[in-house]
């Protein structure tokens, strides 16, 4: 265990879990408006630790919707997280042990994933980075969860305080952090225009996040076609 | 918590070709424009792109500050006021 690495995992990690506060606090009163207790609520930040999912399991409970659903749709959107965990496979290759890498690769969500990433760009993995990073990050998801669920009484209208936008102000962050060269604009123009046209003709791909998938492979696929420029 | 794990347990062994960690390198930034692209102009799930659209208007002075501080707290914290602005503003 190496203390540096973990320290700085963890301190790399803050501006994550202060993402998270709003993110998991608003989930946190969702879950028990939905009727969800408290100890339920925060069980599923403890077992899931993803802010989509969550959200899309939540929805499917208001709607009353089978349990399949908010599986299956839990299922694709997680998808990306194998997309994830893949790219970050040459990086973690011959610095972290395959086994532990794995395990902590638990902790991998969109925000620790952008925040790992820009780190590996100029410093080599180690496992006591990712522990710090992704156990910090989980920690502050769980708290933030614990006390939306506690203090969801007390609040009746979280779109007054602007906590909607919470999540798109997480992703517009990350989207800004993740790119480097001028192709990863233009990639990531070419998958949002088509997440968009997929998502608008097959509605179903939009809410279960389908036609994000397919949107990105298609936008990488186009990415290695291109010469830099 | 699977496709998080099973990757990295399965494909450490193997050596990647060039091109697929070129593929891979793009994964990030196309996730990110797709997810951003969503919560912006589907925030309800359907396409909604209009003037009416609040969640447009708040991504335009959120992304300015996103590209000039780099950071996730402040990129929140001016996202998440302007948001609230907008909404007592209208409603």
């Amino acid at each position: 265990m190496d203390r540096v690495e973990l320290k700085t995992g963890a301190k790399d990690a803050v501006p994550v879990v202060l993402g998270y506060l709003p993110l998991g606090f608003a989930f946190g009163v969702l879950a028990t408006q939905a009727g969800m207790t408290v100890i339920q609520a925060t069980v599923m930040s403890i077992l899931c630790f993803t802010g989509a999912g969550q959200y899309i399991a939540l929805g499917v409970i208001q709607a009353q919707g089978a349990v399949i659903t908010a599986v299956i749709a839990n299922l694709l959107v997680n998808v990306r997280y194998f997309l994830f965990t893949t790219s970050m496979v040459p990086f973690l290759k011959n610095h972290v042990n395959p086994t532990i890498a794995s395990i902590l690769s638990y902790g991998v969500t969109d925000e620790t994933y952008a925040v790992a990433m820009n780190r590996y760009q100029s410093n080599p993995p180690t496992a006591s980075y990712m522990a710090g990073l992704n156990l910090t990050a989980h920690l502050g998801w769980i708290s933030s969860t614990l006390l939306g669920a506690v203090l969801g009484s007390m609040v009746t209208n979280t779109d007054r305080f602007g906590l909607a936008f919470a999540l798109p102000a997480m992703y517009i962050c990350l989207l800004v952090l993740l790119i480097n060269r001028k192709s990863d604009v233009l990639i990531a123009l070419i998958s949002a225009i088509l997440c968009l046209i997929i998502g608008y003709a097959w509605p179903w791909s939009m809410s279960n996040m389908f036609n994000m998938v397919i949107a990105t492979i298609a936008a990488a696929t186009i990415g290695v076609m291109i010469r830099e420029f | 918590m699977l496709p998080r794990i099973l990757p990295v347990a399965l494909f450490s062994g193997l050596e990647f070709p060039e091109i697929l960690i070129k593929w891979l390198s793009y994964v990030a930034p196309a996730v990110l424009g797709a997810l951003t692209a969503v919560s912006i102009l589907a925030p309800e799930g359907q396409l909604y792109v209009s003037v009416n659209n609040m969640f447009i208007w708040a991504f335009i002075p959120t992304m300015l500050i996103a590209v000039k501080t780099r950071s996730l707290f402040w990129t929140l914290s001016v996202g998440i006021v302007v948001m609230a602005i907008l909404y007592n503003l209208t409603v």
